[in-house]
């Protein structure tokens, strides 16, 4: 632990891990029901009662933050994990057999490289009339192929060292070279995907609610606050400047966790 | 000529990209909730003898490759049919819109590229420095900023707070500052870190010593080896980064209010206008593959390793 | 020609240089942060003098050489004086190029010193054609004067002006190097390891072509070399450097056949002859320290056989040892008598038997419409040790890879006794580059205990009994392979190789990475472990000196198709094929120290 702070890891594990706690502890810790308004009060700015203010229909800012928390950071857990397992595991397989696999999803990778990629998420979950877990599932089919790509690149350039051939040559099998040989020295990599997995997800998501898309309105999500609120900047700009502060801190904790893992990992 | 075989190869990629990218967009149709009948009538009153009508313009009774057929063949003529919402051709609606994302995309790729570019070089060559570092991690936040985000904390501190600029409207220069500086933020990073590993790269290569070794004048060293090997990755990124611009800067024209393609895009998908959201995608999706054909060109242009076919 | 420059005493800086002098370097140091690397490296050049300056990795040679041209990578900074003679015909004070502003360096580059480097693949721009390389390096190209240079180097295809270098074989893209660093037409020219990357043959046209050039210009070289032979052939004298310093410089003549440090001493022990096979391969124990470490002793001290108290106290200044020859050695060094095998007793009792170990036959392997194999036949026999010769492009790799099962052949059979064992108990491999052969996020005992897992269950040993076989300790099962030097990673990949006990080692070029001194221990390792366990070996590599201290019979390979087979001593001395040939001659001869002849049978 002392070396994680020394570091200077020790930020962004901090903002991460208070994150992380207060989506378990979100509903004990608000103070207020966060869906309950008080059309009379309407948007103030912050106060004794209210620390952040009110939104226009008189709603905790503060209860709210605390209550989207979970929005904001399962579906990205969800995506980053789906992403990564997805994305390293066909990644190994095309880049280390080879093949018609590896010919298929390299196909596949550059047609959707090809593509306007926010464009079709936008059009997919709209159109189709898509719920939260709909566009989470989007963004995992869209976010695996760069993993994809940067895995078999670099299991690619693995498997042509000499400690590979020598595994061969001991005659063990694919599966142990690909994941008791290959994996530990991509190790890096995955870990550093993971959390820009997250941060990628993260935005991507509260960008879809901060459109209308994807969650109900009303939901206490950050980027339906930032949408619902910017109107009212004159009256409690809290509203929707704080969900943006943490959405912002939320993200650039994750990429600079990121980055420091990658450069400890890989010196 | 090798030059004219991987042109015309890559060609013929391009042709089936958009082919794909134009079935998945008529498919889209399909999921409209309620069936296309529905989601073409739109507002419209729903009766035996409007459904007939719609059924009988969009070919609704033919098997889907017939339709599909009537449709590419309107498509490449101009013609995507009608807005369900606006009441008129969906060609002069995205017409009406154009100008404004357009201005918006080169207002902000100007800016990426003014500032990314040399900000990436200088860190580049002065590596392990105090700007490389202050560089290196301005990037790394720049990356991880929402463009919502960066878009409303603008807004609020020019906008709202100092009353530097105009928060609302579309028609005056002025307008687009706040929006470009929004878009052109993250993608400076980008451009910066490309422009820096490249630098990095070039300036560790064998070659730029030995052209040292000989030496050619500063101007030479950086001109013909350092800038002209730099340029080739540092030129896909911008070419994506433009690419992404033109199909509508979505966040950032959401949040500014920008009437551009990408405001379009979203009023489009949640009013469930499909013909209107097909063009959109068809066109965006052309837009990416247009550029990306671009970019590998003048790699041509700039490589003789790829024109030769040696390199991919 | 050269021959008694005062190389060594000190001098003023401003002095004058002596007549004939062209370059002079005074207490070099080369420092990372604080850290030095190279340490106090005097270092003379006289005009039209063809200098070698010798050393294994880590000894700072490369280093030298980027100071005395300014080039010196990033971070590192050069301290002491390097003086380069007025230009002939204008007399004046010598130019001070250390700590010179980068706008007076410039001037000197490419006109007065030349510098030709290592790879020729990463040493053109790859945007650029090479008549363009020249074009922009010639002061003012005149007509044809393109044309005329290429000539120069032997290039006398004019189309090749045209191309662009990825469209050049690595032997053209040198020579293009060479016309364009010879552009500016400088007085020095400064080689470093210029034909490591390329094939042997190659090499040796490369080293006849830059001999030819200096002869004709009256050029003055200083090539930067680790081959001790090829410094022995070419340079009128020659300076060896061990851990950022000078141990010894004189005469080529002089250094080669008596050596007056028992440094150059051991590295020509180590060095392997195409003449003859040592009864014993002396490698020098241990390995190069770093400058920094040892600063205020002899650098050699902890791995010398002649150490005395007084090595270790103060650092041995360099001290003239015979004309023209210094040494930094305080003690007489004594040669020892080195044997020569008598040749062949093991390789006439191998008689063809009926069953052979391996029986290859009509292998072939293509890829797409290129040949890399195109029908070998090959046997060997149990406890064999046999050579596979050839250049890069020979098809030896893919023979190996093809026995390994890392490559699936065209067409052919292979046939390993006995029938039904899996082949991985069968064949194993010792690959060529120890620093990937290993993988680095395994611990050695890790690796070693999994390879040791894949054995015949009676025959399962333990790391540390692996380790100690290839004499490493067993304590090192713990480490990480980033914590073992070249000879010793190769040691773990020889010890894996043998644990599953394999009736034959493939050895594709296991020392073509490695240092001299370190190369003679793995080669004395393997001849070890090949005799103790009964082990076959087919040994794969281009090096014909090496060859000859390691195999019973050899097998040369040309474009896919063995052009000559038969027992190494009797190929190498007369080489039936005109290729063989080739390949023999182009071997530099190893220097022959007195007193070692005499034991020679």
């Amino acid at each position: 632990m002392r070396a994680v702070l020394r570091k200077g890891w020790g930020p962004s594990v901090a903002v991460l891990a208070l994150l992380a706690l207060i989506t378990l502890a979100g509903p004990w810790l608000a103070p207020y029901d966060p869906g309950a308004h008080d059309v009379d009060l309407g948007a103030v700015g912050p106060s004794a009662q209210h620390l952040l203010g009110t939104d226009n229909l008189g709603r905790d800012v503060l209860s709210r933050l605390l209550a989207g928390t979970r929005t904001a950071l399962i579906g990205p857990v969800l995506i980053a994990l789906g992403t990564t397992l997805l994305g390293t595991t066909l990644g190994l397989l095309a880049g280390y057999r080879r093949g018609w696999l590896d010919a298929v999803l390299m196909r596949l990778t550059d047609l959707m490289f090809a593509l306007p990629g926010l464009l079709i998420l936008i059009v997919v979950v709209g159109v189709a009339g898509g719920s939260y877990a709909t566009a989470v599932l989007a963004l995992i089919v869209l976010g695996a192929p760069a993993d994809i790509r940067v895995i078999r690149s670099l299991a690619l350039s693995q498997r042509e060292l000499a400690y590979v051939d020598a595994a061969r040559t001991l005659g063990l099998s694919g599966r142990r070279i690909m994941f008791r040989h290959l994996l530990p020295n991509l190790g890096p990599t995955v870990t550093a995907n993971l959390l820009l997995s997250f941060v990628f997800a993260l935005i991507a998501l509260s960008g879809l609610s901060f459109l209308g898309i994807g969650l109900p309105a009303g939901t206490p999500d950050w980027g339906l606050m930032i949408a619902e609120n910017r109107t009212i900047l004159d009256l409690n700009p809290w509203a929707a400047v704080a969900p943006t502060l943490l959405i912002t801190i939320t993200a650039v904790a994750a990429t600079i966790l990121g980055d420091r893992v990658f450069e400890r990992l890989s010196a | 000529m090798v030059f004219a075989r991987v042109a015309t190869r890559r060609l013929g990629a391009v042709v089936v990209l958009l082919l794909v990218l134009s079935v998945l967009t008529y498919g889209l149709l399909a999921l409209a909730p309620g069936g296309p009948e529905q989601a073409l009538l739109g507002e419209r009153a729903s009766t035996p003898e409007t459904r007939a009508a719609i059924r009988l313009q969009y070919h609704l009774d033919e098997p889907f490759p017939v339709r599909y057929w009537y449709w590419l063949s309107g498509a490449l003529g101009g013609d995507f049919g009608n807005s369900v919402y606006f009441r008129q051709p969906v060609l002069s609606v995205i017409g009406e819109r154009l100008p404004v994302t357009t201005t918006l995309a080169g207002f902000a790729i100007v800016l990426t590229l003014a500032v990314g570019i040399p900000a990436g070089l200088a860190a580049g060559l002065r590596r392990g420095s105090a700007i490389d570092r202050g560089v290196t991690f301005g990037t790394l936040v720049s990356l991880a900023f929402p463009p919502f985000g960066i878009a409303l904390i603008l807004l609020y501190t020019f906008g709202v707070a100092l009353r530097w600029l105009p928060i609302y409207g579309s028609d005056q220069v002025a307008n687009y500052v706040l929006p470009a500086i929004a878009l052109a933020l993250g993608q400076a990073a980008v451009v910066v870190r490309q422009t820096r590993a490249a630098a990095l790269d070039v300036g560790g290569q064998d070659y730029v010593t030995f052209a040292r070794a000989r030496g050619l004048s500063r101007l030479r060293v950086w001109g013909s080896y350092s800038l002209r090997n730099a340029a080739l990755p540092v030129m896909t990124v911008a070419g994506l980064l433009a690419a992404a611009n033109l199909t509508g800067a979505v966040f950032v024209e959401q949040a500014f209010s920008l009437p551009g393609l990408g405001s379009l895009l979203v009023q489009a998908v949640n009013q469930k206008d499909i013909p209107l959201v097909q063009a959109l995608v068809l066109l965006g999706g052309a837009v990416v593959i247009a550029v990306n054909l671009l970019v590998d060109l003048l790699y041509m242009v700039i490589d003789p390793r790829v024109r030769h076919g040696a390199a991919a | 020609m050269t021959a008694d420059l005062p190389a060594g005493l000190p001098a003023d800086p401003s002095d004058e240089l002596p007549p004939g002098v062209l370059l002079s370097v005074r207490g070099l140091g080369v420092g990372l942060g604080g850290r030095p690397i190279v340490d106090g490296v005097d270092l003379t050049v006289g005009a039209g003098e063809t200098v070698g300056l010798v050393g294994e990795s880590g000894s700072g040679k490369s280093l030298t050489a980027r100071a005395v041209a300014g080039l010196l990578p990033p971070g590192l900074t050069a301290t002491g004086s390097i003086r380069l003679a007025a230009p002939a015909g204008r007399p004046g004070p010598p130019v001070e190029l250390a700590g010179a502003p980068e706008r007076v360096l410039r001037k000197i580059r490419g006109r007065r010193i030349g510098l030709l480097m290592q790879d020729p693949f990463a040493m053109l721009n790859p945007l650029l054609t090479a008549g363009a390389h020249l074009a922009e390096t010639l002061p003012r190209p005149a007509r044809g004067e393109v044309t005329q240079r290429l000539a120069e180097v032997g290039i006398t295809d004019p189309d090749v002006a045209r191309r662009y270098p990825f469209q050049l074989s690595g032997g053209m893209r040198q020579r293009v190097a060479i016309a364009a660093a010879l552009a500016g037409d400088p007085e020095l020219l400064i080689a470093d390891e210029p034909t490591t990357a390329l094939d042997a043959t190659i090499q040796h046209e490369i080293m006849q072509l830059l001999a030819r050039i200096q002869a004709a210009r009256g050029m003055a070289v200083l090539l930067i070399t680790h081959d001790l032979r090829v410094a022995f052939e070419l340079c009128d004298r020659v300076q060896v450097m061990y851990a950022g310093r000078v141990l010894e410089t004189g005469s080529a003549k002089a250094l080669a056949t008596g050596p007056s440090h028992p440094y150059t001493l051991g590295l020509i022990n180590a060095l392997p002859a195409v003449e003859r096979t040592a009864v014993r391969l002396e490698g020098i124990p241990g390995s190069v320290p770093r400058a920094a470490d040892v600063a205020g002793q002899c650098a050699f001290a902890e791995r010398c056989a002649q150490r005395r108290d007084d090595c270790l106290t103060a650092r041995p200044p360099l001290r003239p040892a015979g004309a023209g020859r210094l040494t930094a050695c305080l003690h007489e060094v004594v040669p020892r008598p080195v044997a020569s095998a008598p040749e062949g007793p093991a390789a006439a009792a191998r008689e063809p038997s009926a069953q052979p170990l391996l029986l290859v036959e009509g292998l072939r392997k293509q890829y797409g419409t290129a040949v890399a194999l195109a029908g070998v036949d090959l046997r060997i026999e149990p406890g064999e040790r046999l050579g596979l010769v050839g250049e890069s492009g020979s098809g030896k790799t893919t023979l190996a890879r093809c026995l390994l099962g890392l490559t699936e052949p065209s067409g052919g059979r292979i046939t390993f006794q006995p029938p039904g064992t899996p082949r991985h108990r069968v064949v194993q491999c010792v690959f060529q580059d120890p620093s990937t052969s290993l993988n680095p996020a395994m611990p050695v005992g890790a690796t070693l205990a999994e390879a040791s897992g894949r054995a015949a269950p009676g025959e399962r040993r333990p790391p540390g009994e692996l380790l100690e076989l290839v004499g490493l300790p067993a304590a090192y099962a713990t480490l990480r392979p980033h914590r073992l030097s070249g000879g010793e990673k190769q040691r773990v990949a020889i010890a894996r190789a043998l644990a599953v006990r394999p009736e034959l080692l493939i050895c594709d070029e296991p020392t073509a990475s490695l240092d001299v001194s370190v190369q003679a221990h793995i080669l004395e390792l393997l001849r070890t472990v090949s005799a103790e366990l009964g082990t076959a070996l087919l040994f794969v590599t281009h090096d014909l000196a090496v060859v000859r201290q390691i195999t019973d019979r050899i097998v040369v390979l040309l474009h896919g198709r063995v052009v000559e087979s038969g027992p190494t001593a009797a190929v190498l001395d007369s080489p039936d094929h005109d290729y063989t040939r080739r390949l023999v001659a182009s071997v530099p001869p190893a220097p022959a120290l007195t007193g070692r002849d005499a034991c020679t049978s």
